[in-house]
C-alpha cells in the first residue's frame, strides 16, 4: 500500500520536526546540567542537547527551597477550580439555551453571542478596579472568576446538547421527569465527551493565562506557576543558575504537556473548537 | 429519579431554563458585561489609579479628551502622498479587490473585506503632523504600527508553513500522526515557558544559535537588543509557538475535501506541487480566510512575547499594543487613557470577529 515515495517523504518530514523539537530538548537537557558547567558553556555535548555532564540537583533545589512547589499548588487549584466553574456554568446554561423554551430565548443567546467578541484585553482594567473594590486581589477566586464569564463553553455545549435527538427527552418528559432531573440524570452522562473538551480547554487556558494573573496577584503567595517563572526569568542566569530555571520552566510544562500526550484526540478537538469559535 | 417531594419536580419550563442560566448569566453580567461598560465608563474620565484608590471622588468626568489625548495631536493634517508606499498598496487593494470581483475570482464579503482594507491603509497612512504639529502621545501610533507589523509577519509566517506541513501530514499513518504531535507539542507551552526558551536561545553568550555560529565562525548577533533583529526575534518565537493550531485547523479542513478530486487530478498528471497549487488550494479557501482572522484577532493581542524577552525595546522597536495599555494602566497610573486604547483595540477586534462570523457564515451555505 504505502509506496517508496511516502518513506522519502515521512523522512523528509523528520528534518524539521526535529528541528521544532530542538527548543524543548534544549530546556530539558540544559534543566540536567550543572549551574557551574552552564555558567561556563551551553554547549557541552552536542551543542547542549545531551545532558551530560548530568545532574538531578536543579529539581532537587527547586524542591527543596524556593517558591516553585506553591506555584505549582497555585496552579493547580485554580485550574481545576477554573475548570469544575467553567463546567457547571456551560453545561446548565448551554443546555437550557439548547433545548428548553422560554421568553427572551433569542435575546438572551444573541447577547452571549456578543459576549465573543470582547477580548480579555479590553476588560482588564474594569476588572481590576472592581476587584480591588472588592479587596478580592490575591485570592484563589479573584484568579479563577473571571474566566466562568467568557461564554465560549456555553456555546460548546449549546451546539453539542443541539445534537442530541429529542426522543429521550420526550418519552422523559411523558413519564412526569422534571427537566432538571432529565438535564441532570439524562443530558449530563450522555454530555461526557464534550465536557471533556471544554474541561481540557479550560484546563490549558487556566494553566496558561499570563496577563490576569499578573494583574491581580501582586503577592508571590498567589502565583500561578506561569506568573511565578515570568518573575524569575527575568534576572535567571545570575541569581537562580540557569538550570535551575530551566528546571522551574521544565516542571511547569509537564502537566500540560502529559495531559495532551494522553488526550491527544480531545486536546486537538478543545483546540479546533475553541480557536474556530474564537 | 425518586425525589418525587424535590420543589425542583415542580418547576415549569421557562422556571427551569432561568434557574439553568441563572449562574452564567450572574457570572456573566458581573464579570464581562459590566466591566466592558465600566471600561468605557473608565475611559471617559481623567482617573489616577493611586489617587481613586484612595479618594474615590478624585476622578473627573472629561468626555472624549482621552481619545483625543492618545490618538489625535496638534495640526493633524492629511494629504494622498504623506506616505506614498503604504498608501499606494492601499490603493492597490481597492484596485485588486474591485478587479478580482469583477473577474469573479472573490466572493463578495471577501472582495468587501479587501476593498475596505485598501481604503482604511490609504487613509490612515495619509494622516500627519503638519508643520509645527505634533501627536498628543507620541507612542500610541508607533505601537499599534509595531503591533500591525507583528502580526503582518507572524500571521503569513505561521499561515504557509502550516499549510504546507499540513498538506504533507495529510495521511492517517501512525508515521504522520506522531510528526502532527512533534509539531502540534510546542502550542501547549505557556507564553512564559515559551519566552524562556527563546530568550535563551537567543542569547548571545549562552544561546544555540550563538553556539552555531561560533562553530561556522561567525560572530553571534544580539538578537533581542539590537532594532534590527528584536522583532523577528519575537516573531520566530511565535510562529514556533502557535503553527499546531493552524496546522490542525488545516488539516480538519484537508479532511472535507473529496479524495476523488485527487485521483481525478491524477489522472490528468496532476500531482505532487500541482495538486496543491490546483486542488487543495482552491478547495481549502475558506479554511485559510478562517484561520487567517482567527490568527489576526489572536496575534494582535500579543503581550507576553513583547513584556518579556523584549521589554518593548529596543528603543520601542517591539511595544505593542497591550503592553503599552499594560504600562498606562500600571506603571503609569493612567487609567483613563489605558481604558481609552482598551476601547480601540475591542473596536478593532470586533470588526474582525464581525468579520470572522460572516465568513464563517457565507461560505457554509
Amino acid at each position: 500500500m504505502l509506496s517508496r515515495s511516502y518513506y522519502w517523504l515521512v523522512l523528509a518530514l523528520s528534518i524539521p520536526a526535529f528541528l521544532w523539537l530542538v527548543p524543548t530538548i534544549w530546556m530539558v537537557s540544559l534543566s540536567f546540567q550543572p549551574n557551574e558547567v552552564l555558567a561556563r558553556t551551553t554547549s557541552s555535548t552536542f551543542l547542549g542537547l545531551v545532558p551530560i555532564p548530568f545532574t538531578a540537583e536543579n529539581y532537587a533545589a527547586l524542591f527543596a527551597f524556593g517558591q516553585t512547589p506553591m506555584w505549582f499548588l497555585n496552579s493547580i487549584v485554580v485550574a481545576l477550580g477554573m475548570t469544575l466553574g467553567v463546567l457547571a456554568v456551560s453545561t446548565t446554561a448551554g443546555y437550557a439555551l439548547a433545548r428548553l423554551d422560554f421568553p427572551f430565548k433569542t435575546p438572551i443567546a444573541v447577547l452571549c453571542l456578543i459576549g465573543l467578541m470582547v477580548p480579555e484585553q479590553a476588560v482588564f482594567i474594569p476588572l481590576y478596579t472592581m476587584f480591588s473594590d472588592f479587596g478580592w486581589h490575591n485570592s484563589y477566586h479573584a484568579l479563577i472568576l473571571p474566566r466562568m464569564a467568557v461564554p465560549i463553553g456555553v456555546f460548546l455545549m449549546l451546539q453539542f446538547f443541539k445534537a442530541i435527538p429529542r426522543d429521550i427527552e420526550e418519552a422523559a418528559r411523558l413519564e412526569g421527569v422534571s427537566w432538571i432531573q432529565i438535564f441532570w440524570h439524562i443530558m449530563l452522562p450522555l454530555a461526557r465527551p464534550a465536557m471533556m473538551t471544554l474541561a481540557i480547554l479550560t484546563f490549558l487556558y487556566a494553566w496558561n493565562d499570563y496577563l490576569w494573573p499578573l494583574v491581580s496577584a501582586q503577592q508571590r503567595d498567589y502565583f500561578t506557576i506561569t506568573l511565578g517563572l515570568a518573575s524569575i526569568q527575568s534576572n535567571f542566569a545570575q541569581s537562580e543558575g540557569l538550570g535551575r530555571v530551566m528546571a522551574s520552566g521544565v516542571i511547569a510544562s509537564l502537566p500540560v504537556v502529559i495531559l495532551f500526550l494522553i488526550f491527544q484526540r480531545y486536546v486537538v478537538q478543545a483546540m479546533t473548537a475553541g480557536g474556530s469559535k474564537g | 429519579m425518586s425525589k418525587a417531594k424535590s420543589p425542583l419536580r415542580r418547576l415549569n419550563e421557562t422556571q427551569s431554563a432561568y434557574l439553568l442560566l441563572l449562574p452564567f448569566l450572574l457570572t456573566y453580567g458581573l464579570f464581562l458585561i459590566y466591566p466592558f461598560f465600566r471600561g468605557v465608563w473608565i475611559s471617559l474620565h481623567d482617573w489616577n489609579l493611586l489617587q481613586v484608590a484612595f479618594n474615590p471622588d478624585a476622578k473627573q468626568f472629561v468626555g472624549f479628551e482621552n481619545y483625543v489625548r492618545v490618538m489625535w495631536g496638534r495640526n493633524i493634517e492629511w494629504s494622498p502622498w504623506a506616505r506614498p508606499v503604504l498608501q499606494t498598496l492601499g490603493l492597490l487593494g481597492i484596485a485588486a479587490a474591485v478587479t478580482l470581483n469583477r473577474t469573479r475570482r472573490l466572493t463578495g464579503a471577501t472582495a468587501i473585506a479587501l476593498g475596505l482594507a485598501g481604503v482604511a491603509l490609504f487613509l490612515i497612512a495619509g494622516v500627519y503632523a503638519g508643520e509645527e504639529g505634533r501627536w498628543f502621545d507620541r507612542r500610541f501610533w508607533p505601537t499599534v504600527g509595531n503591533t500591525v507589523l507583528f502580526v503582518g509577519l507572524t500571521v503569513p509566517g505561521v499561515t504557509i508553513s502550516a499549510l504546507l506541513i499540513a498538506a504533507a501530514l495529510n495521511r492517517e499513518t501512525r508515521a504522520m500522526g506522531l510528526l502532527r504531535t512533534l509539531f502540534f507539542l510546542s502550542q501547549v507551552l505557556s507564553v512564559t515557558v515559551v519566552t524562556l526558551i527563546w530568550q535563551i536561545m537567543f542569547s548571545p553568550r549562552q544561546g544555540l544559535i550563538a553556539n552555531i555560529t561560533e562553530l561556522s565562525g561567525g560572530s553571534p548577533i544580539t538578537w533581542l537588543t539590537d532594532e534590527r533583529f528584536a522583532m523577528a526575534a519575537i516573531v520566530i518565537a511565535t510562529i514556533w509557538w502557535s503553527l499546531g493550531i493552524a496546522m490542525i485547523l488545516f488539516l480538519a479542513g484537508l479532511q472535507d475535501i473529496s479524495k476523488d478530486l485527487f485521483e481525478a487530478g491524477a489522472l490528468d498528471n496532476c500531482t505532487g506541487i500541482r495538486a496543491f497549487w490546483y486542488i487543495t488550494l482552491p478547495n481549502l479557501k475558506r479554511t485559510i480566510t478562517l484561520v487567517i482572522i482567527l490568527q489576526i484577532i489572536l496575534h494582535f493581542q500579543v503581550f507576553g512575547q513583547s513584556h518579556l524577552m523584549t521589554q518593548g525595546g529596543p528603543n520601542d522597536e517591539t511595544q505593542v499594543l497591550v503592553r503599552y495599555i499594560y504600562q498606562t494602566a500600571f506603571r503609569d497610573s493612567e487609567l483613563g487613557r489605558a481604558s481609552a486604547m482598551a476601547v480601540f483595540l475591542f473596536v478593532i477586534m470586533g470588526a474582525f470577529s464581525i468579520v470572522q462570523f460572516l465568513v464563517g457564515r457565507e461560505e457554509k451555505d
